[in-house]
């Protein structure tokens, strides 16, 4: 109890040394408008350009993965154990029921907003004379409607029902056989007891995502008419869609805490084989932002730490002063050191506020891009400013002021008092 | 026995200036008693300021020994002085060295920063006595850039007594001040001096503001010259005996 006391006694005793040393920080920092305004006007620049630099990769990212989790793999996969690593070479030997009591649990979590049974399988399409491999889903066409959002139907309709004899067709699968809406294509696939089953299937659709090379040989059916295709009864993964992606990790740990099970794993959609080329996309250009960052962090640096300087170099009488009157090194090096936070904090704010704000109108014009590698056609980008970015450069703001101002007030705290006393005026 | 206050024995202070050095303190001797209102007088480059800051800790000696309010000088690491600055002088200054960011109540208040021991209560009450005492309580939160030249030096004034210090050292208080003005500033400080029984010692070139004080060292060329002491408004004067060590000239 008394402990308790003297440390809240302490630390009450701190947060008001704090509050004079940064109160008389700002009106230091305010004193030289013109100055103080050239180092801030660096600092929120520099914030500026990190949000707007960051962004932009981020609403890349962004795109890229709503666009890979909202038409292809959902957030979180519930597949049999080891589907992932060997399931291509016999996917067949990894089914799961289509429905289980497990699937209701994963239903009733609050963040679950569908959970998608899918079937996926190979085989050969043909029609007339062309025929090429193909990469088919079986899926139930209403729960797609919720999951696949980022799927776009570029001509037809989406499957009417979850046992009709129907396809709908990637786009390039389309072009390189040369057929549209209302031609009838037909499926040769091997089945699970090592025959060859056939079926034709109406194209009712064609369909587009952001990635080009699934577009090229993927092909959807309804669930039932794929399972009786391939004469099997099970799925291979149930897809669950979440209210947010953010909530991938925390709802994927307590969806293995609560629903004990051996029978099936459950894999967030950045441990899938499709989210590799997304995740090394988003290595590669993080170092790039990386760079950015540090070079913009070096001017910040390069210019406040002039602009302290001369602070510094301006008061060596007041900093004799209050030495004179018993401040002690320590606490000069301190308040110096409170005036580059300040900076930092100021300009990083005002440069936060500039460039959510400029995130936002550009965002509104649109940043028009060519077509990626791997993706079908240019798009209109946008900048996209989130909370860890803006943390990130308010961090980078403070610190470099800070560093900046660590050797003036390093330098000032170790003044020979006499010396600078006499510059006073 | 008057308990000395400050204890300056065989002090010299040397600075090297280009490739040769220059006495500022030539073997100075001196013992003040507490409750003294000293004026420590000579021309300009005589030593005044090498002394005062010597005894004010904020400078230290080539050779010789300081002792302030009972404690030795030497060996003392820059904390430990700051410590002793900060609670034993206060320090009134010819360019007033107010911070000009804070107002007249917060320069009074920024030594007791240095004190944990008192709240913002204590430092507030300690505050408006002090502007009080020197008049300026209306004036609390003017900038110095508000106030004048006399104004602003009572403010130092305040400052340099909120802390309840042993001594006051004013390194030519009235240099910047007009003849007046500079009087009523060296009465204001006598005034105090005579109530609160804190030492006075302020240093002047200018023999018309000497009569302020009770006691009187002159300085020349870093050698003390004469010793005063003021009995019915009349000065006695000894030669301040450089070389007989054996027993510091009182005064
Ligand atoms: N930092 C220094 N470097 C060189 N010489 C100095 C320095 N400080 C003071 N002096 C010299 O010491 C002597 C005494 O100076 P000072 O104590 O300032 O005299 P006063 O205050 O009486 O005018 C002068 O000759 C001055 O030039
Ligand atoms: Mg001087």
């Amino acid at each position: 109890m008394y402990l308790r006391e003297r440390i809240q006694e302490q630390l009450k005793a701190w947060l008001e040394v704090a509050r004079l040393d940064f109160q008389l920080a700002l009106r230091n920092v305010l004193r030289q408008r013109r100055r103080s305004l050239f180092g801030l006007v660096s600092i929120s620049g520099g914030v500026v350009a990190m949000l707007l630099a960051a962004g932009f990769f981020e609403w890349n990212y962004d795109a890229m993965r709503e666009g890979m989790i909202r038409a292809r793999i959902g957030h979180i996969q519930v597949v049999k154990p080891g589907y992932l690593e060997a399931g291509e070479a016999d996917p067949l030997s990894y089914l799961i029921p289509e429905t289980a009591p497990e699937r209701e649990l994963i239903e009733a979590f609050p963040a679950v907003e569908i959970v998608a049974p899918r079937l996926t399988f190979s085989g050969l399409v043909s029609m007339g004379e062309s025929t090429i491999s193909f990469l088919g889903e079986g899926v139930v066409p209403s729960a797609e409607e919720k999951l696949s959002g980022a799927l776009r139907i570029v001509d037809g309709v989406d499957l009417s029902g979850p046992k009709a004899d129907e396809a709908m067709l990637g786009q390039g699968l389309a072009q390189t056989l040369g057929v549209g809406v209302g031609a009838n294509v037909i499926l040769v696939v091997k089945t699970s007891s090592g025959g060859v089953n056939a079926k034709e299937l109406r194209v009712v659709g064609v369909f587009g995502t952001i990635t080009k090379a699934y577009d090229d040989y993927a092909l959807r059916l309804p669930l039932k008419t794929a399972q009786e295709l391939l004469r099997v009864k099970g799925v291979h993964s149930w897809l669950i869609l979440l209210d947010a992606t953010s909530r991938t990790d925390s709802t994927l740990a307590r969806m293995q805490e609560k629903i004990p099970t051996n029978d099936l794993e459950f894999v967030p959609w950045h441990k899938t084989a499709t989210a590799d080329f997304y995740n090394k996309t988003v290595s590669l250009f993080s170092k790039q932002v990386l760079v950015v960052r540090i070079m913009i962090a070096l001017i910040i640096v390069l210019s406040i730490s002039n602009t302290m300087m001369t602070n510094v170099r301006e008061r060596i009488g007041e900093i004799g002063t209050s030495m004179a009157l018993g401040v002690t090194r320590r606490v000069v090096l301190r308040r110096l050191l409170a005036e580059g936070i300040v900076m930092g904090l100021v300009g990083g704010i005002v440069g936060a506020i500039a460039g959510i704000v400029l995130a936002h109108v550009i965002s509104v014009i649109g940043i028009p891009m060519p077509p990626p590698p791997g993706m079908t056609s240019g798009y209109t980008a946008g900048i996209m400013v989130t909370p860890g970015i803006v943390l990130n450069a308010l961090a980078i703001a403070v610190g470099t002021a800070f560093l900046a101002g660590l050797y003036p007030a390093r330098k000032a705290s170790r003044l020979n008092i006499v010396d600078a006393l006499r510059q006073a005026r | 026995m008057p308990e000395p206050v400050v204890e300056v024995d065989h002090v010299f202070k040397e600075y090297k200036l280009g490739d040769h050095m220059v006495t500022a303190l030539d073997d100075v001797t001196l013992t003040i008693e507490r409750g003294v209102f000293l004026a420590i007088a000579g021309p300009s480059g005589s030593g005044k300021s090498t002394l005062l800051n010597i005894i004010g800790c904020v400078d230290t000696p080539s050779r010789g020994r300081v002792a302030i309010a009972g404690h030795d000088v030497s060996g003392k690491t820059p904390d430990q002085l700051a410590n002793l600055r900060g609670r034993n002088i206060g320090f009134v200054f010819q360019t007033f060295n107010l911070f000009p960011v804070l107002t007249a109540a917060e320069n009074v208040e920024y030594p007791l920063l240095q004190m944990p021991e008192l709240d913002k209560e204590d430092r507030t009450e300690r505050v408006s006595a002090m502007l009080d005492m020197v008049g300026l309580g209306k004036f609390a939160k003017h900038r110095p850039n508000q106030l004048s030249g006399g104004q602003r030096q009572r403010v130092a004034i305040a400052r340099a007594l909120v802390t309840h210090p042993e001594i006051v050292l004013a390194d030519e208080p009235t240099a910047n001040l007009d003849h007046k003005t500079g009087e009523g500033i060296l009465a204001l400080m006598r005034e105090i001096n005579r109530r609160s029984r804190t030492t006075f010692i302020f240093s002047t070139h200018d023999k018309k503001v000497i009569d302020a004080a009770d006691r009187l060292v002159t300085i020349e060329d870093g050698t003390l010259r004469l010793l005063g002491i003021r009995k019915d408004g009349q000065w006695i004067t000894t030669p301040a005996n450089r070389k007989p060590a054996p027993a510091a000239p009182e005064i």
